[in-house]
C-alpha cells in the first residue's frame, strides 16, 4: 500500500507533522520493513483522522494538540518494537534480531536477563574458538585426571599450578565441539525465548 | 480522605480494564484507530493515552483476539479497521460472565 503524506497549510505545522514522522521511522528502524510501513501509516492515519475530527481554526494547535496526546514517539513505541521485535526474532532464528529483541525487553523482566546471560556464553563460545587458534597449548576443557571434580573451559595460565594439575581432553576436538555447543545453545535460547512468549501470552488472556 | 490513593487507584482501575472495554466496544462494530478512543470516551469517558493504544491493539492481535485490515480511502489516507475474531467473541463472552459475577458480588460487599 503506497504511503501517502499529510499535507498542510501552514509551513510551521509541515514542519513539525514532518519531524514527528521522521522520529517515528528513526524509532521503528530496527524492525521490517512491513512492520515500519505498519507503524507509520498507522500513526499517519491517527494524526489525519484527528485532524479532521478538530474543530480549531488553528492548524498548528491542532497538531501540536494531537501530537501531544499520541506521545512521544520513542517513549510510545518502545513496547510495541520490543514486541514486534521478539516475534520477529523466533520466526527468523536471525542472531542479529534475537539480540536486538532481548535487549529491548530488558526492562520486561529478570527473565530477559538471563537469556541476556545465555547469550554471552555464546558469544564467549565463539571467543574460545579464537582463543584455540591463537593459544592451542592454554585453550581447551582441562580436567583433573584422578577426580574429574575441577574441569575448566576456557584458558589456564601456563605457569600456574592448575596446568600442571590438568590435563585438556579433547585436543583437536575443541573447535567442533565449541562450533557444536555454539548451534545447540543458540537453537536452545531461540526456542526458550519462544516458550517464554507463548507463557507470556496465555498469562495475559 | 486520602486523594492520592483514590487517583491511583483509579488510574490501576482503568489500566486494568482498558481492554475489557476495548473488546466490548469491538463487540458490535469495527472501528479504526481514532475511531475506537473516541468510543471509549463516549461510552466510559476515560481518556486514554492515544499512542498508547496501538501496542495494546497489537498485542490483542498477537493473541488472536482482534483481526486488523487496512481500507484505502478517497482522502488517501488509509484506514486500519480492527474487529474481534471468533476467538475473541468467545473470550469477551467469558470476560463477560465474570465481570457481572464480580459486579454483583461487589455491589454486596458496598451495600
Amino acid at each position: 500500500m503506497k504511503i501517502e503524506d499529510i499535507k498542510f497549510e501552514q509551513k510551521a505545522s509541515q514542519r513539525i507533522y514532518n519531524d514527528y514522522m521522521k522520529r517515528i521511522k528513526k524509532a521503528t528502524s530496527s524492525l521490517s520493513k512491513i512492520n515500519q510501513d505498519d507503524i507509520y501509516m498507522e500513526f499517519n492515519s491517527h494524526i489525519y483522522e484527528s485532524i479532521q475530527h478538530k474543530n480549531k481554526t488553528n492548524e498548528i494547535d491542532s497538531l501540536l494538540d494531537i501530537i501531544e496526546k499520541l506521545g512521544i514517539p520513542e517513549e510510545v513505541l518502545k513496547p510495541l518494537i520490543a514486541d514486534k521485535k521478539l516475534e520477529q526474532a523466533t520466526k527468523t532464528f536471525n542472531p542479529v534480531h534475537v539480540f536486538k529483541a532481548l535487549i529491548l525487553n530488558f526492562t520486561n523482566g529478570v527473565s530477559y536477563i538471563f537469556f541476556f546471560v545465555l547469550y554471552l556464553f555464546l558469544f564467549g563460545f565463539v571467543f574460545l574458538i579464537f582463543a584455540k587458534i591463537f593459544y592451542p597449548s592454554l585453550v581447551g576443557l582441562h580436567i583433573k585426571p584422578d577426580s574429574y571434580s575441577v574441569f575448566i573451559l576456557g584458558i589456564v595460565n601456563p605457569e600456574s599450578d592448575l596446568k600442571k594439575q590438568t590435563i585438556e581432553v579433547l585436543g583437536n576436538w575443541f573447535i567442533p565441539v565449541m562450533l557444536l555447543s555454539i548451534v545447540l545453545f543458540y537453537f536452545l535460547i531461540t526456542l526458550l525465548l519462544k516458550l517464554k512468549k507463548s507463557i507470556n501470552q496465555k498469562t495475559l488472556s | 480522605m486520602n486523594e492520592t490513593f483514590v487517583t491511583n487507584w483509579k488510574s490501576q482501575v482503568k489500566k486494568g480494564t482498558l481492554t475489557f472495554i476495548i473488546l466490548n466496544v469491538l463487540k458490535n462494530s469495527e472501528y479504526y484507530g481514532y475511531e475506537l478512543i473516541e468510543q471509549i470516551r463516549k461510552h466510559t469517558e476515560i481518556e486514554i493515552a492515544e499512542g498508547t493504544l496501538y501496542p495494546l491493539m497489537n498485542r490483542l492481535k498477537t493473541e488472536e483476539l482482534v483481526d486488523s485490515k487496512w481500507v484505502e480511502q478517497e482522502t488517501g489516507i488509509p484506514r486500519k479497521y480492527y474487529s474481534l475474531t471468533e476467538a475473541g467473541i468467545e473470550t469477551l463472552s467469558q470476560m463477560n460472565i465474570y465481570w457481572e459475577n464480580l459486579e454483583k458480588s461487589i455491589k454486596k460487599i458496598i451495600q
